[in-house]
């Protein structure tokens, strides 16, 4: 079953065209990679299938409701200033049972606790966000959007400046989130990460997408000796005319 | 120990006793100190410090021209700085929204229109004298009606501070989560923009329009030196502000200054002194902090 589908999609960004004529189906309890070169049209997606971009044609369908909608940007628009502490930010995720009046009752205390222990967050409640380390603060992050009980789960660059041990962790959740049913999208560089987590590959080069199998796309990369080579920075190229298509599309 | 407690009284009580016009800024003060900054954390949160102090420019001509047309009548004047309060913020905001610029550029360029505007109609019909009422504020111009008005925008400020709270949170913490949730930020903006211009036209009376701003930022620039919670900023800001209004009063009356740089001077000596002292990021704790990392780090050391 599929709740995302993108119907002949062309989205344009500040005057200039990005990306045309996308089409595909993102089925429920996949996690898809969306791979690209910078500049690619990734984020602007992403925006789209948020709803924060209308596009110029084409449409979204996304049957989630709003609320149940994460996303979590590259370039964050968290103000790590702002006085609040872990336990704080992750309950601001209850925002679509609780909106601006609900007080906050023992359940989701409760159910907070406990993500904040999935995540191994709990000695971290109470520590302002000002004083976590980057891995940290994207484990918080994504405790919000647990809390949140998102249905669709939009991450941008999710293990860009992350320790490994939080890389396992977020893995781990995000597989356990997308066989609890949810639809996760998440842009990728790393082809050891997208060996790892993806389930279909979306790439997007030239303003057009094409869908892939992982296992083509590592094949065709060279994946296994790319394993080794963390300090590489990860290059893909974009031309892959014959690259065969993605099943599930 | 009599001697003491007379002096005492002369300095801090019997101006109150004495003096009706003494008692009603002190109550007009300690109101405003419960509204005002509460916004100002929010504000210095928002990184738009100054932002009110844009927004004090901009209400001056609202008032010059309540004061042109009306004469020295309070209600005049504050509906004139509401409204051209109200203006410029919501000039600059649509000017952002649909240039794309910076809303502080927009707003700058429309506060400078507006307190042009404001001095040429001042100067237009009243004496200097008037200026620097309508600037520095006259604790002796605080009437029943002052007091009335100043308390309905403390009560409505709080009021509507405690419906918006959460949103307004999130939205300084995290707008684009906001956005995503489907709530418009720039809503929540306006209306604590508007907030914002309703307590520097109440101000403006005990402080003056530019003074206004000072009971609102100062006391919660101070309160970061001190928390590093949102709740301790508000109550702390709220304290310093009643501080300094009570302080600022006596301060004037006693040496014959105008009450309005008195209040802000008392609250700015604070936040000097916590600059200087305070918990967080002081120079004291600076020197404090610098220390600590070592020590720990030799702990460390030796136990493994």
């Amino acid at each position: 079953m599929s709740r995302l589908t993108l119907e002949d999609l062309t989205l344009a960004q500040g005057g200039r065209t990005v990306l045309e004529h996308i089409s595909g189906t993102f089925e429920d309890g996949a996690i898809t990679a969306l791979v690209g070169a910078n500049g690619a049209g990734k984020s602007t997606l992403i925006q789209a299938i948020m709803g924060l971009l209308s596009p110029l044609s084409g449409q979204v369908h996304c049957s989630m409701p709003k609320e149940r909608r994460a996303w979590l940007p590259q370039q964050l628009a968290l103000d790590l200033t702002f006085p609040m502490s872990v336990e704080e930010l992750m309950l601001t995720g209850r925002w679509p049972t609780h909106g601006t009046f609900k007080r906050y009752g023992p359940d989701d205390y409760r159910h907070m606790h406990g993500v904040m222990q999935r995540l191994g967050l709990s000695g971290l409640a109470h520590r302002p966000l000002g004083e976590l380390s980057g891995g940290q603060r994207q484990r918080a992050l994504l405790g919000r959007t647990l809390m949140q009980e998102a249905e669709l789960l939009l991450l941008d660059e999710p293990f860009a400046n992350v320790d490994t041990h939080t890389v396992e962790l977020l893995c781990g959740t995000l597989r356990d989130i997308a066989n609890a049913g949810a639809t996760v999208i998440v842009v990728l560089h790393d082809m050891e990460q997208l060996a790892r987590l993806a389930d279909c590959v979306m790439l997007l080069a030239g303003g057009h997408a094409q869908w892939v199998e992982p296992e083509t796309l590592l094949e065709r990369h060279h994946a296994p000796a790319r394993r080794h080579a963390h300090a590489q920075a990860p290059f893909i190229s974009l031309n892959l005319p014959d690259v065969p298509p993605c099943s599930t599309y | 120990m009599l001697d003491l407690l007379t002096t005492l009284d002369a300095w801090l009580i019997a101006p109150l006793t004495d003096y009706a016009f003494m008692r009603r800024a002190l109550v007009g003060g300690l109101a405003l100190s419960l509204a005002a900054p509460p916004l100002g954390v929010f504000l210095m949160l928002r990184g738009m410090s100054l932002v009110g102090d844009a927004m004090a420019h901009a209400v001056l001509p609202g008032v010059a021209l309540g004061f042109v047309l009306a004469g020295f009548s309070l209600p005049a004047m504050s509906l004139g700085g509401l409204v051209a309060g109200l203006l410029v913020a919501g000039l600059a905001g649509s000017v952002s929204r649909m240039t794309g610029h910076r809303e502080d550029s927009a707003m700058a360029s429309f506060y400078l229109i507006s307190l042009a505007l404001g001095v040429m109609l001042v100067s237009l019909r009243g004496s200097s004298v008037d200026l620097t009422h309508v600037l520095f504020g006259s604790i002796l111009a605080i009437d029943d009606t002052a007091l009335w008005l100043i308390a309905s925008v403390t009560s409505a400020t709080l009021l509507v501070l405690a419906l918006i709270f959460r949103v307004l949170v999130v939205e300084c913490l995290d707008p684009l989560f906001l956005r995503g949730q489907g709530i418009r930020g720039g809503l929540v903006h306006g209306v604590f923009l508007g907030l914002m211009v309703l307590n520097l036209t109440a101000g403006f009376q005990t402080l003056g329009t530019l003074m206004a701003v000072g009971l609102m930022m100062l006391p919660a620039t101070t309160a970061r030196f001190w928390s590093q919670r949102l709740e301790g900023l508000i109550g702390l800001a709220i304290v310093i502000a009643m501080l300094s209004s009570a302080g600022g009063l006596l301060l004037s009356y006693h040496l014959g200054l105008p009450s309005g740089p008195c209040i802000i001077l008392i609250a700015g000596t604070i936040y000097l002194v916590s600059a200087l002292c305070g918990r967080h990021g002081s120079l004291l704790a600076r020197l404090r902090r610098r220390a600590a990392p070592l020590e720990k780090h030799e702990d460390t050391c030796t136990s493994s």
